[in-house]
């Protein structure tokens, strides 16, 4: 497959599979080749035509700069959602470090377009790095008070750098390798250009795990955490990348004015880009584009009703966002079948993926041993008791004063099925949520595998291998099943962003390791039908048992289910006994809350009985059943 | 001292304004969840009605009221008409767009006020307009030896009494109670018989019709106004809204003066070029230490 028919697919023109009752054409066969050529040859051609002045050309050139900045904020916005509306900092930075550098030091434009990059990157890394942990709309007027600090400081030209008000002229243009950029034409074809490279590997990383991981946390924070992403790092590897284009777009647009000025850098520019990424669709590359197209050509087609032009504007966005929410192009993610994912080198027929990705289970059987997975975990220092996979010592933690767990001992012997029960605010969730890392004991130790994982993130706690499902279940709504189980093996892979772009060797390979895991593991828990269908429609039964394979495929030695059978029938109940048996055989070991008694008393090995944040019994399940002070518990004490 | 004391109330007169709108902010996005970026231009909308009311009428208003009479004839016809704007602007603007989630409503709440500023241009011009000397009460007098004009005393006493009262509304009073319960959840607001329609036309109606009077009051203090300050109050009230803790009512009056006064202290004191970069650097400062504001409530996410 053409590395250009790939790209086609990604956009989403993807070219249909020739079936097989039908002979493969020549446009069938070759259409993302032709469909990109033939684009590629309208947009040479535009400045060309004989209707099109170099007005026109300028409208176009400025739907460039303004689609670079719409695809710079996507990945901010659209990728990871995070509530950006001071996004024009950065252009402006990019802007400003072209204008000074080029008129007092005279470097020249082309070496200052990745330098402006740069600059706007780090200058992104400083400021967003304190700030990223802050939720939605708080995280939303910080942006705002970051970009308007950037225009602020401009306006009040700090030791004479930035020319005050007026801003900086006399900017020159960029000369590449002795062909000087001036002309309307010259400029339009280069930035296009530029911005024809950035889609190339904004393109590859949308669908690669950085782009998934990106979108696993905009569709839920606390799951992404959960199974294996780095929240922090991804949040800002966004803003850098995201700051990094916009200033690009700044470089560029600096050279063609040959001045800025702090009036193009405003607030309100930040919410018309905040508007080109929702008009052209949240994540949509080809939507980003056409959302600037519309938001620079819409004022300039409606210039011969002068100021009414923009009360138009103000009109049509409010009717877009009534008719049309999803905006102009939105990214289909269901419905592009497994060769939307842009892996390369699956196998022809689906079906043959789930063979790949069965696990080797020789390999899995041990839970004991140091290193599995090839994940490096740092070297065994805790002695734990004999048999044991988890244990909890004096486990306690405290909300204000409230103690929801108190001083628990827990544990979980490896192999086997353990159930945690007890009443409704017992504070079993909380003790999984300290084991996960989701919560920080207040005091006591958690050791799993011979290692001290107190107080570690969930990411890196996954990474170990203890995985875990939810009680008020949550995946990844708007994402395809087989991309929810992505998720999993996500903790263990390795490539990085410039791999993910460049398509190396070993990026391909994990990304193939990473599909197939995530298809066994799908048909393994019955849904492989449902693979390419949006998680959020399948039934509720359905989506627990898809939270069950995300969290086998992160591959772990621990399985943590949190009332799996609340919501199911018998029969459904039943059925999820079978496939608990048989991942213990598969040599998991299992750790459960569960209040259907059928299932606990079938299933475990090993029951603990917590009430108000104490162990109050432990033992085989028939002892447990029988035991006074669990049923006073469960039913209450009699009076006597 | 006395340039202290200078600060200190204007400080207080453009806080109480900010406070005014920030908590129409609050309020719909306590209910509503959503950010009204056109709340901003409701409060410049507010200004340009008074000022209608007194330019067109200025003989007769202002003849038949009085001076302070024709202010608060101008605040009534800006409170009704911004309340009635406001319950519109919901109807056609947000309500269809709900479905469509957080995001949408953010970019139509941008579209109306992109709307809204380019239709005060469009009926009044893009050229500021000026409130009459005529029309605006500028006795001085000294307060405790201090100098201050009339209004500024009539700005502040009425503000602390509006504040007060919405206070007295939410907190107080049974459909204050109906209101914190919609905020909270509202189909279980629902479930226990609460009209939720009835809160949000309430909530559209007086979060704006406050904007509306701080618009009156505005005009008449700095006298010049323009149809894009909508922007620049909407953005300060916002940030007084997030810096109080956003959905809180005493967090957005506290957060609104606090925004006035450290505005006009760092004026007078340090930079007047550099007040708005010290205003966003303490509130980003503030959110570090406190990530939901002064008086917002800690939410720990259930999982």
């Amino acid at each position: 497959m053409g590395i250009t028919e790939n790209i086609l697919k990604r956009v989403g023109l993807r070219a249909n599979k020739p079936s097989g009752d039908q002979p493969a054409t020549f446009w069938s066969k070759n259409r993302g080749w032709l469909v990109l050529a033939i684009t590629g040859a309208l947009f040479a051609a535009y400045p060309f035509l004989p209707f099109i002045t170099d007005y026109w050309i300028d409208v176009a050139f400025f739907v460039g700069v303004y689609a670079l900045l719409g695809l710079s904020l996507n990945i901010v916005l659209g990728e990871v959602g995070l509530f950006d509306l001071g996004h024009t900092a950065f252009y402006a930075i990019g802007a400003y470090v072209t204008a000074i550098l080029n008129t007092t030091l005279h470097v020249p434009i082309i070496v200052l377009l990745p330098l402006s990059a740069l600059i706007a990157a780090g200058f992104a890394y400083l400021v967003t790095s304190p700030v990223i942990h802050l939720k939605g709309d708080y995280l939303c007027i910080v942006t705002i008070g970051i970009g308007e600090i950037v225009r602020l400081t401009m306006i009040n030209n700090p030791f004479n750098l930035t020319g005050g008000p007026n801003g900086i002229n006399g900017i020159g243009g960029p000369n590449l390798f002795g062909l000087a950029i001036n002309s309307s034409t010259q400029f339009y074809l280069y930035t296009w250009v530029i911005i024809g490279i950035i889609v190339f590997g904004l393109v590859r990383l949308q669908h690669s795990r950085i782009g998934r991981a990106w979108n696993y946390i905009r569709e839920d924070e606390t799951a992404a955490e959960a199974s294996g992403v780095d929240v922090r790092t991804y949040k800002l590897l966004a803003f850098v990348l995201g700051a990094a284009l916009a200033g690009v777009a700044g470089n560029i647009y600096a050279s063609k004015q040959m001045s800025v000025s702090p009036q193009s850098f405003t607030f309100i520019e930040s919410s018309l880009l905040f508007c080109i990424v929702l008009l052209g669709g949240l994540g949509s590359i080809p939507g980003s584009i056409l959302g600037a197209a519309v938001v620079v050509v819409f004022p300039e087609v409606f210039r011969q009703f002068a100021s009414y032009r923009l009360l138009f504007f103000g009109l049509a966005l409010m009717l877009m966002m009534i008719f049309r929410p999803g905006g102009m192009w939105p990214r289909k993610r269901e419905g592009t079948g497994l060769e939307g994912l842009g892996i390369r080198g699956l196998p022809t027929k689906d079906e043959d993926l789930i063979l790949v990705g069965k696990p080797d289970l020789a390999i899995l059987k041990p839970a004991s041993t140091a290193v599995v997975r090839g994940v490096r975990l740092p070297p065994v220092t805790v002695a734990m008791d004999e048999g044991m996979l988890l244990q909890t010592h004096g486990g306690t933690l405290k909300f204000g004063g409230l103690t929801a767990v108190n001083n628990f001992d827990l544990n979980v012997r490896s192999g086997k099925i353990t159930s945690l029960i007890g009443p409704n605010g017992a504070g079993k969730t909380t003790l999984f949520n300290m084991i996960t890392g989701i919560y920080k004991p207040t005091s006591g130790q958690i050791d799993f595998l011979g290692r001290h994982i107190t107080g570690l993130k969930p990411h890196t706690i996954i990474s170990y291998g203890i995985a875990r499902t939810f009680q008020n279940i949550r995946l990844f709504p708007s994402l395809t099943c087989i991309e929810n189980i992505m998720s999993g093996p996500q903790c263990h892979a390795q490539s990085g962003t410039w791999a993910a772009v460049m398509h190396t060797i070993a990026e391909v390979r994990e990304e193939r390791h990473i599909v197939a895991t995530a298809a066994y593991r799908l048909d393994q828990v019955g849904l492989w039908k449902y693979r390419n269908e949006l998680a959020k429609n399948l039934p509720y039964g359905k989506q627990r048992y898809l939270e069950i394979a995300r969290a086998l495929a992160t591959a772990p030695h621990l399985l943590i289910l949190d009332e799996p059978s609340s919501g199911l029938n018998d029969k459904e109940s039943e059925d999820l006994m079978v496939l608990l048996q048989a991942l213990v055989k598969e040599g998991f070991t299992l750790l459960l809350i569960e209040h259907h008694m059928q299932v606990v008393m079938g299933i475990s090995d090993w029951v603990a009985v917590m009430d108000m944040g104490q162990k109050i019994a432990e033992g085989l399940p028939k002892d447990v059943y029988n035991n006074q002070r669990v049923i006073e518990a469960y039913l209450g004490k009699e009076d006597d | 001292m006395a340039t202290f004391f200078e600060q200190l109330i204007n400080g207080l007169t453009i806080g109480s304004f900010y406070a005014l709108v920030a908590l129409g902010y609050s309020m719909v996005y306590g209910v509503m969840k959503l950010i009204n970026f056109a709340h901003g231009d409701l409060f410049a909308l507010g200004s340009y009605l008074g000022y209608t009311l007194l330019v067109a009428s200025s003989s007769w208003v202002t003849v038949h009221f009085g001076l302070w009479g024709g202010m608060a004839v101008a605040m009534l016809f800006a409170f009704t008409g911004i309340g009635l704007a406001g319950v519109l602007m919901e109807r056609v603007a947000y309500r269809p767009v709900y479905p469509a989630g957080r995001l949408s409503l953010v970019v139509s709440a941008l579209g109306m006020s992109i709307f809204l500023q380019n239709g005060i241009m469009a009926l009044w011009g893009s050229r500021p307009q000026a409130y009459p000397a005529a029309v605006v009460p500028s006795a001085r007098f000294s307060l405790l030896g201090l100098p201050v004009t009339s209004l500024q005393v009539v700005i502040l006493l009425l503000s602390f009494t509006l504040m007060l009262v919405i206070w007295f509304i939410v907190e107080k009073t049974t459909f204050g109670a109906a209101i914190r319960a919609t905020a909270l959840d509202r189909s279980t607001a629902t479930l226990m018989g609460i009209d939720v329609r009835v809160v949000i036309f309430f909530i559209f109606a007086l979060g704006p019709a406050l904007g509306g009077i701080a618009g009156v009051m505005n005009g008449m203090y700095y006298r010049a106004i323009s149809f894009n300050m909508g922007w620049t109050y909407g953005l300060k009230a916002f940030t007084a809204t997030i810096l109080g803790g956003i959905g809180n009512i005493p967090g957005a009056m506290i957060g609104g003066l606090l925004l006035g006064l450290m505005e006009s202290l760092f004026a007078g004191y340090v930079s007047g070029a550099w007040k708005d970069v010290f205003v966003f650097v303490i509130l980003i400062a503030v959110l570090l230490w406190r990530p939901t504001g002064l008086l917002g409530e800690k939410t720990a996410e259930k999982v």
